[in-house]
């Protein structure tokens, strides 16, 4: 039931886990965050300053769709 | 023992105090939502792409596709032990490579074109060079003790992988060793994603959560909370300021990495499938997300509003990509066929 564990080994793995997780919080916390608007703004403006190089998003002509099945020529 | 339990309840008062501050950091700067900052946006209308190819070539289940950085190639792997590679121009397949072990999830193109790479429940990422006589393997990586869920090449000499084992790594292709192991996530690691500069990537877990790490330090830069159930995809918006996850919950959301939180979320009451997979279009104005109900639902980044739907497959969709063109989007599925879009 204790896998092999003495209690003070997992006791010890606890405080590492913990220690750790401590340290991971503290760089997380110590960051700068932007405003929610200002970040949403970006990156509205860049979907439209990028918005006409999106094939998908505008659509192009159908000469030029890598994907389509080519049709060979007929001689008539 | 008393000072153990003297030391633990310290640590734990000030985890519960840093995650307080977090929360409260964050609450400061969520002044206002992307979808009310939208609303002066011009909407996308309906998005209604035609079926241009059905590829068919697989015996089983197909659990992963990605493009070749030349827009045109694209691998994708299946259950019945095989990775092909396909010209999307014609719809031939140029290559098969036979892997070891069946039980294949991933797969990855190098950028140069010349190496794949593949792994699944054999925990090991095989890399195969493509452009020998026959498919021959390069390296096998082996030191997950999970199984391999995804894998992205920097480069012909470097590989980034997530696994089972709740751990990302970096490797030396040249060595076959690992140069960095990132540790943080506490459940299977289940999707990866290298942002735009290739200084850091994210990676979603069964823990729910997405973090960001920065490559070189190995050291884990966010967290990124809100699922509720695990996350099984992952990627950058292309400004690389933000990311998007999608998840068994059914939902996706994006999360902005300077506002360090969710700026929008994407589910629809009628939608109760998980997400499998998310591809974005060249803008980030389009989000391609397959789902357990044998579709791919297109969002609209932006408004939070699904636009369109790729219908025709006949079972999961399990994987979507965008090539780095943006001229149409790939979707494969465990019905063995993958369908390119546009």
């Amino acid at each position: 039931m204790d896998n092999g564990m003495s209690s003070k080994t997992h006791n010890a793995n606890s405080i590492l886990l913990a220690r750790r997780t401590v340290l991971q919080l503290r760089t997380e916390a110590s960051r700068e965050r932007m405003k929610v608007s200002k970040a949403s703004a970006d990156l509205m403006n860049y979907c439209t300053e990028h918005a006409m190089a999106d094939p998908l998003l505008v659509g192009f002509p159908t000469s030029d769709n890598p994907f389509k099945d080519k049709k060979p020529c007929t001689i008539l | 023992m008393a000072a153990e339990k003297a030391e633990m309840d310290a640590l734990k008062k000030e985890c519960d105090g840093l995650r307080a501050q977090i929360e409260a950091a964050r609450k400061a700067v969520n002044d206002g939502s992307m979808s009310a900052s939208a609303g002066g946006v011009e909407a996308v209308g309906r998005v209604q792409l035609k079926l241009r190819k059905n590829l068919k070539g697989h015996l089983a289940k197909i659990y992963a596709m990605h493009w070749s950085a030349d827009s045109r190639q694209m691998v994708s792997a299946s259950q019945d032990g095989k990775l092909l590679i396909w010209d999307t121009f014609t719809g031939n397949k140029l290559t098969a490579v036979p892997l070891k072990s069946a039980w294949v999830m991933s797969v990855a193109f190098a950028p140069s074109g010349n190496l794949v790479a593949s792994g699944g429940l054999d925990n090991i990422c095989t890399v195969y060079n493509i452009k020998a006589a026959s498919p021959k393997t390069l390296r096998e990586l082996d030191a997950h003790t999970g199984y391999l869920s995804c894998s992205r090449f920097l480069s012909d000499s470097e590989i980034i992988t997530a696994s089972g084992d709740t751990t990302c790594c970096l490797w030396d292709l040249e060595t076959g060793k690992q140069k960095v192991v990132f540790t943080n996530h506490i459940g299977d690691c289940m999707s990866l994603a290298l942002s735009p500069d290739e200084n850091s990537f994210i990676s979603g877990a069964c823990d729910s959560l997405a973090k960001l790490w920065d490559i070189r330090s190995g050291t884990c830069k966010q967290t990124f909370s809100g699922h509720t159930s695990d996350i099984n995809a992952i990627a950058f918006f292309p400004s690389g300021n933000a990311i998007i996850t999608g998840s068994d919950d059914c939902s996706c959301k994006m999360y902005d990495l300077r506002a360090d939180q969710e700026v929008i979320g994407y589910q629809d009451t009628s939608l109760n499938a998980g997400v499998t997979s998310v591809a974005l279009s060249n803008s980030g104005r389009l989000i391609f997300a397959g789902y357990d109900d044998f579709n791919c639902h297109i969002w609209d980044s932006l408004k939070g509003e699904k636009v369109g739907v790729l219908s025709g497959h006949d079972n999961r969709v399990s994987c979507t990509g965008v090539p780095a063109d943006g001229m149409g989007v790939c979707t494969g599925s465990w019905d063995s066929f993958l369908k390119l879009w546009n």
